[in-house]
């Protein structure tokens, strides 16, 4: 029998073919694993879902709390200094101390109370008149109230100021009215930190929400991926469409939070600035910026990759053609 | 093409599924594997994969020793063989031109050269007509063909099937065995695990069998003709 003419050996691809399928099977995978995500609607929705809730809960957080940072900014506005003076400092050194505070850069004005003025505003508003009618002297001290200009109203220019006054001959004491303002910092200071622990742990959660469902669409695909290692193929080709996989996963799920977060925040906008008009202020509620809405999504894609690059890692490695 | 030397596999439990095993097959050969179930045909051919790795012994691979070979070098061999399966293997996700493109999608072939390869490929199965259909809708002789046209759509210089009839009446048997001479007429060198002994004995090639993990019987063709003098 005459031998038939024996088969050429496909010629490796070269080099700049290879690199051109490899581009090819990225965009083809990248495809592909959004079309399984459409294939199973329901499965998709609910990972969706979760994801998106995980993640809008601490973002809405985060915008509120930046929210209240502003409005305590503004407050700030009022951060006006009393300084007490020494009952027997004399009319020419009150008049000197008075135009020297006036002078100084930072001030915008200053409010003489005398002792006298001081006793009959606190006898109108107090209910201990009667009591104070029958105190042989007058216990309060003459007062200048300070409005420092607007450039100076920080926590810690007011301080400087305070320590300055501190030391001018007669004032006695100088308070400056901010400790309300001080704990309300310390108070958004632990909010701050409790979104962020909250936020770290739902984070935690959309990455073993994304990883679980990678973990189970690799299990449900383990025939396929024996076949294709026994094609030749290498760990990171079957790697790919779960990683994209995982990545679609992060990009729905953070666009879906997003819209969350923007619904949430038009629902309270109106009651907020309600409440916030009580208090006299021009608040308006801010949603988030671009620049905040795409970190948002940016988390949420970095979450779905490592949340799948968790599931896949030594998984696809440990599965082995039998 | 394919040496063991002196191959022992033992599996976890202690059972021995083959045992100072020596075997060669030449380039461009044709042979088949037989024995009962548990002789060690299957372990015979994942040692050839690389799919298990012997407990004592060496494997070469066109000349090349593949006993010990890394995890990450094992796809790059691959790529010289085509694998048969029983139960073809197919992915049911996809139709049969993407099936049978796999091997050279993953080999990073350009798509010019990828349609002409999957095609010629699916013509030498007679089902080039069936190129868009997906797997579940062919008949098993089909979904066989479809798996041998993914197994040598590369050109593979090594062809390795594990109870290719399995599943098939012996008319369709008969013609997947004469595909598998085709390939073996162009080069390829052809090793086929089946306990059709009916069938492969028709084909006369050299017949290996297996006993308990033993080599009992290497007949070539002309030996099988000789039957009587060679026992």
């Amino acid at each position: 029998m005459v031998k038939a003419r024996h088969q050429q050996p496909l010629a490796r691809p070269s080099f700049k073919t290879r690199f051109r399928a490899y581009v090819r099977d990225h965009v083809r995978v990248l495809l592909f694993s959004l079309g399984k995500l459409y294939r199973t609607p329901f499965a998709t929705t609910f990972t969706l879902l979760m994801i998106a809730v995980a993640l809008a809960l601490p973002a809405c957080l985060y915008v509120l709390l930046n929210n209240l940072q502003t409005v305590t900014h503004k407050w700030d506005d009022v951060g006006q200094i009393s300084l007490f003076l020494q009952t027997d400092t004399s009319e020419p050194a009150l008049k000197q101390l008075k135009a020297t505070i006036t002078k100084h850069e930072q001030v915008e004005n200053v409010n003489y109370i005398s002792a006298d003025l001081a006793l009959s505003e606190f006898k109108n508003r107090s209910e201990f008149s009667d009591l104070l009618e029958g105190l042989p002297i007058n216990p309060l001290p003459p007062t200048l109230v300070v409005t420092p200009i607007n450039s100076a109203k920080q926590s810690d220019t007011l301080n400087k100021l305070k320590k300055e006054f501190q030391s001018l001959a007669n004032v006695e004491q100088v308070q400056l009215d901010m400790q309300w303002l001080q704990r309300l910092q310390a108070i958004t200071d632990i909010i701050r930190r409790a979104i962020t622990a909250i936020g770290i742990m739902l984070g935690l959660s959309v990455l073993l929400v994304v990883g679980n469902s990678i973990r189970l669409d690799i299990e449900n695909r383990r025939a396929e991926i024996e076949v294709t290692k026994l094609i030749g193929a290498t760990d990171r080709f079957i790697r790919r469409p779960f990683l994209y996989g995982g990545m679609w996963f992060g990009l729905l799920g953070g666009i879906l939070a997003l819209l969350l977060v923007f619904i949430v925040l038009l629902v309270i906008r109106q009651p907020a600035q309600d409440l916030v008009g009580l208090y006299n202020s021009d608040f308006k509620l801010m949603l988030p910026s671009f620049i905040q809405s795409i970190s948002l999504i940016g988390s949420s894609i970095f979450l779905g990759l490592f949340g799948s690059w968790l599931a896949v890692g030594h998984r696809i490695a440990k599965i082995q053609p039998s | 093409m394919i040496e063991l030397q002196n191959v022992t596999k033992r599996y976890p439990g202690n059972r021995e599924a083959l045992t100072h095993l020596n075997l060669t097959i030449e380039q461009g050969e044709m042979a088949f594997l037989t024995g009962p179930s548990g002789a060690g045909k299957s372990t015979l051919l994942k040692l050839i994969a690389a799919i298990e790795r012997p407990t004592r012994g060496q494997v070469f691979i066109n000349r090349k020793n593949i006993t010990r070979i890394p995890k990450r070098k094992v796809p790059a061999l691959r790529r010289h063989m085509g694998v048969v399966f029983q139960d073809h293997h197919l992915l049911h996700d996809r139709n049969v031109f993407d099936n049978v493109s796999l091997p050279l999608q993953i080999a990073g072939f350009a798509q010019v050269d990828i349609n002409r390869r999957v095609r010629a490929a699916l013509d030498k199965v007679a089902l080039l007509d069936k190129e868009q259909m997906m797997p579940i809708t062919l008949s098993g002789g089909e979904q066989q063909r479809v798996g041998i046209a993914r197994a040598v759509v590369h050109k593979p210089a090594i062809l390795l099937a594990d109870e290719p009839t399995g599943n098939l009446d012996p008319e369709l048997s008969a013609e997947i065995m004469r595909l598998f001479n085709d390939f073996n007429q162009v080069g390829v060198t052809v090793l086929i695990a089946s306990h059709d002994l009916d069938l492969i004995e028709r084909m006369s090639k050299r017949i290996i069998r297996l006993r308990a993990g033993e080599c009992i019987d290497s007949q070539s063709p002309l030996d099988a003709q000789n039957f009587e003098i060679h026992n």
